[in-house]
């Protein structure tokens, strides 16, 4: 078994001139990186970082984070990716619940950390910038030797990332890939879309998601070149698509509608360099994927999947003429089921909850066996997300089981958000909810009744969520009602609130 | 704490801000800084740390996303506070 690092390393030695990732204003050629991966190997192996720990590291997308990528791969230690705009109790729920030792971070991050008061980390803090504090600086690594350190046995069984993408930000669900997975993903992958090492492959999603680190892997391991984008917006996406001729990419559904748009405008860029681009997250309407079909000149793919699974099916978009609003068959790794609520298995055309079977599969979630044997079912893991099969064995999605928002292909668990609002002492009750929007599919809504006698205004409720959570997390309506409807047992009718509020709320 | 290295903290949260960059004329929603998932927090952050509160005018007028006019929006509104004060 060819371990992820060995992997790079191989093919660092084959192709050292060729540029290996850029990145706005950086760029390394494969020898760069391989020089840079030794260096902050050394680096983390010198300051006590050893094989098995866990290192958080609040991810920006640069050079350097991929880096640390496959330098950890490279010692056996695990990263914990995450949000940087998390608030910090958040983030101390994650690093207790993955077992976080080290932390690596900007400085910017250790002084919001010093004046709150956390997190604090067992072992090493290094800081990505100068010195901080006391804490070493990862610019140290350049005196190192450039010489690739091999650390003891590395199996390939290690954890090399732990994404909390599953789960509220209150009880998140760490789940594990270890490096097989990963190379076991970027593979799947590179064979679905034909990635070869004369692609350019662009990564614009954050690199603490599971999508970005799987598009900066997937050329790395076989000599492509990786484009990174650090920050985005439709006319970047474009801009950079067209200068760094950019030929493969997989972007969430929320970046493709502003896309659309924005390839409307007259002045918008040619795009020639495009081979296959794939949408996920949600299904693209009709019209926009015609129009980005149309405009980019390209192959035309969309996806299904969850962090757990990753992938589950795909389909082409010459596949959909005769399939509307199915989100394909499953890849050659997986296999899918319908579930019924009494756990037999749904017939074709039935709508039961999507199960999956996938050689793609995460190791399980950090710490919780438990949780993640009940999500199992005869070695099928149970999505949350509704759906039915048709005869062709093409899957359609129904709904998700679960209560989800999804803003800007993020998932939002409105328990995350209620929580943090009935803080304040003004509320009686509060709801939170998709609300739909152009350019991010949907975006968080705040139903709230306040209590008699109270007034609280929005700027109010908006302040506090923007202290106490993340960026995705913060609602963009909100709604005062005087009641929640609710059905004859009392409970809260979540899925009645969108048309509630339009008939029967004051201004958003 | 200074307008300016607050507002220019605020935006470098996910992205630091390289240094060759002009930040007076800076269009930090053009260049990514904050995005459509972003914009709620980064406006409820400042109103928060100088209690003021934008206008639906301020908030919609081009030059609230150029970061050197929002700077001296924010310093306008405080002189206003203190004048009124």
């Amino acid at each position: 078994m060819t371990k992820l690092a060995d992997l790079f390393y191989r093919t660092a030695d084959l192709h050292p001139d060729k540029t290996a990732i850029w990145c706005e204003n950086e760029a390394a050629t494969y020898r760069e990186l391989a020089e840079m991966v030794s260096r902050y190997s050394r680096f983390l192996i010198h300051h006590g970082v050893s094989r098995g720990d866990h290192i958080g590291i609040p991810m920006n997308n640069s050079v350097a984070s991929v880096a640390l990528i496959l330098a950890a791969a490279n010692i056996g230690a695990g990263l914990v990716p995450i949000n940087p705009t998390l608030p910090q109790h958040a983030i101390q729920t994650a690093f207790a619940a993955a077992d976080v030792k080290h932390l690596i971070a900007r400085r910017a991050f250790l002084e919001q950390c010093e004046k709150s008061g956390g997190p604090n980390v067992a072992g090493t803090t290094i800081c990505m910038d100068e010195a901080y504090d006391g804490f070493p600086s990862l610019r140290d690594a350049a005196s190192l030797p450039a010489e690739r350190p091999i650390s003891g046995e590395i199996s390939g069984e290690e954890i090399l990332i732990i994404t909390m993408t599953s789960g509220s930000t209150g009880t998140p669900k760490p789940i594990v890939l270890t490096q097989q997975n990963k190379i076991d993903r970027a593979m799947a992958h590179i064979r679905l879309y034909g990635i070869t090492k004369e692609d350019r492959v662009l990564a614009a999603t954050p690199l603490y998601h599971s999508l970005a680190e799987r598009l900066v892997l997937m050329p790395l391991l076989i000599g492509g070149t990786s484009i990174l984008l650090p920050r985005f917006t439709p006319k970047i996406w474009l801009n950079c698509v067209r200068e760094q001729r950019v030929t493969f990419t997989i972007a969430v559904s929320a970046q493709l509608n502003q896309i659309s748009a924005e390839l409307s405008n007259p002045d918008a860029p040619g795009i020639e360099s495009l081979r296959c681009l794939v949408s996920s997250s949600a299904l693209l309407e009709p019209h926009i994927k015609a129009n980005l079909i149309d405009k980019l000149h390209c192959d035309f793919h969309e996806m299904y999947g969850t962090s757990e699974t990753s992938t589950v099916t795909n389909i082409n978009f010459r596949e959909t003429a005769d399939k509307v609003r199915s989100v394909g068959r499953p890849l050659p790794e997986a296999d899918v089921m319908i579930l019924k609520d009494s756990g037999e298995r749904a017939e074709p055309g039935e709508i039961g909850e999507i199960a999956c079977k996938t050689s793609l599969l995460c190791k399980g979630y950090y710490g919780m066996p438990d949780k993640f044997q009940e999500a199992m079912r005869d070695g099928y893991f149970r999505t949350g997300d509704l759906g039915y099969l048709d005869e062709d064995g093409y899957l359609y999605f129904a709904g998700r089981k679960k209560e989800l928002i999804i803003t800007g292909g993020i998932n939002v668990y409105p328990i995350d958000v209620e929580r943090c609002v009935m803080e304040l002492p003004e509320i009686d009750e509060c709801a939170a909810f998709a609300y739909p929007d152009d350019r991010l599919g949907e975006v968080v809504a705040l139903a709230v009744v306040t209590k008699e006698g109270c007034n609280l205004d929005k700027r109010a409720v908006q302040l506090h969520c923007a202290r106490n959570l993340a960026d995705f997390q913060q609602p963009h309506k909100i709604f005062f009602l005087d009641q929640l409807p609710r059905n004859a047992m009392g409970k809260i009718v979540k899925s009645r609130l969108l048309e509630h509020v339009t008939l029967n709320a004051g201004s958003p | 704490m200074n307008v300016a290295d607050f507002i220019i903290g605020a935006l470098q949260k996910k992205h630091a801000i390289d240094k060759s960059v002009d930040l007076d004329s800076l269009n930090y929603v053009e260049e990514g800084y904050v995005d459509s998932l972003g914009i709620i927090q980064f406006v409820s952050e400042i109103e928060a740390e100088f209690g003021i509160a934008f206008t639906d005018e301020e908030l919609a007028s081009p030059s609230f996303q150029i970061a050197g006019e929002l700077i001296r929006l924010v310093e306008r509104k405080l002189e206003e506070k203190e004048g009124n004060a």
